[in-house]
């Protein structure tokens, strides 16, 4: 892969701007935020560094040109702070779409995300429609701050919405379904996939619906249930195993859509779950709670999971490719599933 | 010492001061009917009130126009009363009514009305600052004449979310107000063990450059006279606006609290001096209003809370099979 320098991190792939039909993952992105701020004025951003500059990973890139600062807010380093005043706005009925810088700065505003965001509407049924952009992920040489995918926290909070997509359609059509729901959606983008994934432009308008998961790939033999950056993952991973796998892409990651799955492991009965998150967060839990309680009876195999061990992402190139699940070893955990 | 009146303030009006000894009187008589069940174990988890600090509730409750918005905290029933809620509104919240305004998911004071722009009172001290601070963002992008208001403690001058949202409010110039109810005591810490400099007004100035001003909390009409004239410059467009307000937590923080870390005599001494119902009742019968009157305003004060805790003690209690609705306002499944 070609490395091309991004903001003080180095992100994998060519240069964002493509030059064909297709676009990118960050593209969709950039897009989908276009799109729904030219369509719906009460949609508005915030965030650190994102106006002129146009964002540490340049997503936002000619948005401050073409809808101005007061649409596309730079604001001081302060998540708990904006984040909060994000809910405030959603609360008066904006569509405000915040960035963090990193999704590991998360940590820092997760008291306006749990305690106001998620718990207001079950109690006073008062909507607060905002949406909560995470640049996450390893194979940056981000190191501990910069590469943790700490979705993990915020699976299993009731009334948080949690998507993660992990194709360019989905790219686009979750940030556009998030900015239109009226729940606060946590959005998981993955900064690896900025510039490696590439597809044909979603149209216009285009919406991956909030909830179900997707079939990324049908088979007889074995499920990957994955999302994020697992989805490529596993797809390449398939190509290469003498078996016939299914790839179940979450792309919602909570609520958690357990027919999809359940049906998925019913027809094959042998199920790995694949997360980039360390093993013991993410939303392998949830989802290994799930095969447990209700797939039982259907498998021929102990439930696999290939996820990174519990540490905080390594910096050295050396310690983070073996830290991050790649290719081949998915396809080396599929081997063992298949075998046993 | 007998019992100091109210500072005249002539800019507060007839009506207004009759409608401020309403709201006053409305918060002591409801939090001490609420406080007596609670004793009798009536009221299930906790009770906290805002004895000493009614004034400062209602004054600046006063203060906000029908279309502003608020965050109050758990000291200021008045407030919610001056936004339209009704002693049984809240004795159903107290007592967890499937139709109490939170349908028996939050207890006492935390409860809002998204109808009337009161927003649900959030634990975490300083989450409101940022929060109204967006509300306030949005009125001014908008262009609205609105005004975005929440309350704070000393306490919450020790919590970043208030230093991160004072900022913002600051560096987008927003319609915001923000309301100290300095009452000396973050549950049993005294503020001199919470911060060097207490003058917070002074701090709120220096530090974030927002104009900020002391009053009497204790004087009911001196809060809404500061309060109102913060809101209108707010609403003017002439950004951010404080007001410390000055006052002593007469309560221990909640029911369970004896507030026995609290200097012999010191609550009993600021009550005969300083109580704000009774300083505003001094100073309405120096106004000239009959004290006959003031009577019967005392008398359909206690009315109307005997008529709301009556409908509230009838009211059904939540359906366990209701409990996952409304976690999502769009489910996903």
């Amino acid at each position: 892969l070609a490395v091309t320098s991004v903001g003080h991190l180095q992100a994998p792939g060519e240069p964002a701007e493509s030059t064909t039909g297709e676009i990118t993952y960050l593209e969709a992105i950039r897009t989908a935020l276009q799109d729904a701020m030219r369509e719906d004025d009460r949609v508005f951003l915030l965030g650190e560094d994102i106006g002129v500059f146009g964002g540490a990973f340049g997503v936002t890139a000619g948005l401050f040109e073409e809808f101005g600062g007061e649409r596309v807010m730079d604001t001081p380093i302060s998540e708990e702070g904006f984040v909060g005043a994000a809910i405030g706005a959603a609360w008066m009925g904006e569509r405000p779409v915040v960035e963090l810088q990193f999704a590991d700065f998360i940590t820092c505003a997760f008291d306006p995300i749990v305690t106001v965001a998620a718990k207001t509407h079950w109690r006073s049924a008062q909507s607060i429609p905002v949406t909560i952009r995470c640049p996450t992920g390893g194979g940056v040489r981000g190191g501990p701050f910069h590469a943790g995918s700490p979705e993990g926290w915020f699976v299993g909070t009731a009334g948080l919405k949690i998507v993660c997509p992990g194709s360019v359609e989905d790219a686009y059509g979750l940030l556009r379904e998030a900015i239109d729901d009226p729940d606060p959606v946590l959005y998981f983008e993955h900064k690896r996939l900025y510039r490696t994934l590439r597809a044909d432009a979603p149209p216009t308008g285009h919406r991956t619906p909030i909830g179900p998961a997707a079939i990324a790939r049908a088979g007889a033999d074995a499920t990957v249930v994955t999302y994020g950056s697992g989805v490529s993952t596993a797809l390449e991973a398939a190509d290469a195993v003498d078996a016939d796998i299914e790839i179940v892409d979450l792309r919602t990651i909570w609520p958690l859509d357990d027919d999809t799955i359940l049906a998925s492991i019913e027809k094959t009965s042998r199920v790995l779950v694949l997360q980039e998150a360390s093993r013991s967060t993410g939303a392998a839990g949830v989802v290994m709670s799930l095969i447990a309680r209700r797939a039982f009876e259907h498998l021929d195999a102990p439930p696999a999971l290939h996820a990174p061990p519990d540490t905080p992402v390594p910096f050295a190139p050396e310690l983070e490719d073996a830290y991050m699940p790649s290719v081949d070893s998915t396809i080396l955990a599929l081997d063992e599933l298949l075998a046993y | 010492m007998p019992i100091e009146p109210c500072a005249a303030t002539p800019s507060v009006d007839a009506d207004d001061r009759i409608a401020l000894f309403r709201l006053l009187l409305l918060q002591r008589l409801f939090e001490d009917r609420v406080m007596a069940l609670y004793r009798q174990g009536r009221v299930p988890g906790s009770v906290y009130t805002g004895r000493g600090q009614e004034g400062v509730a209602a004054g600046a409750g006063l203060a906000l126009g029908s279309e502003d918005v608020v965050a109050p905290l758990n000291r200021e029933l008045a407030c919610h009363f001056a936004r339209g809620a009704t002693p049984a509104d809240v004795f159903r919240n107290f007592f967890g009514k499937a139709t109490s305004p939170t349908l028996g998911r939050d207890g006492n004071m935390h409860f809002g009305a998204p109808e009337r722009g009161v927003f649900p009172l959030v634990s975490m001290l300083g989450d409101l600052v940022p929060l109204v601070t967006g509300a306030a963002l949005v009125f001014k992008r908008r262009g609205e004449r609105r005004v975005a208001m929440t309350f704070l403690g000393e306490g919450a001058f020790s919590v970043g979310d208030t230093h991160e949202g004072l900022n913002l409010a600051a560096v987008w110039q927003v319609p915001a107000v923000f309301v100290i109810q300095a009452n000396r005591y973050s549950y049993s810490t005294p503020v001199s063990r919470q911060m060097v400099n207490t003058n917070i007004a002074q701090r709120i100035y220096g530090g974030w450059s927002i104009p900020a001003e002391r009053v009497d909390g204790t004087d009911a009409l001196a809060v809404l006279d500061t309060v109102r004239a913060a809101v209108e410059r707010a609403r003017n467009g002439n950004g951010p606006q404080a007001v410390e307000a000055l006052t002593v937590r007469m309560h221990g923080h909640a029911g369970h609290d004896d507030a026995r870390y609290m200097p012999s005599g010191m609550r009993e001494e600021f009550a005969e001096r300083f109580d704000p119902i009774e300083r505003l009742a001094a100073r309405l019968a120096l106004d000239g209003v009959d004290p006959g009157a003031i009577g019967r305003m005392r008398e359909a004060a206690t009315a109307e809370i005997d008529a709301g805790l009556a409908e509230a003690e009838t009211a059904p209690a939540p359906d366990p099979g209701t409990l996952t609705d409304g976690v999502y306002a769009k489910p996903p499944w």
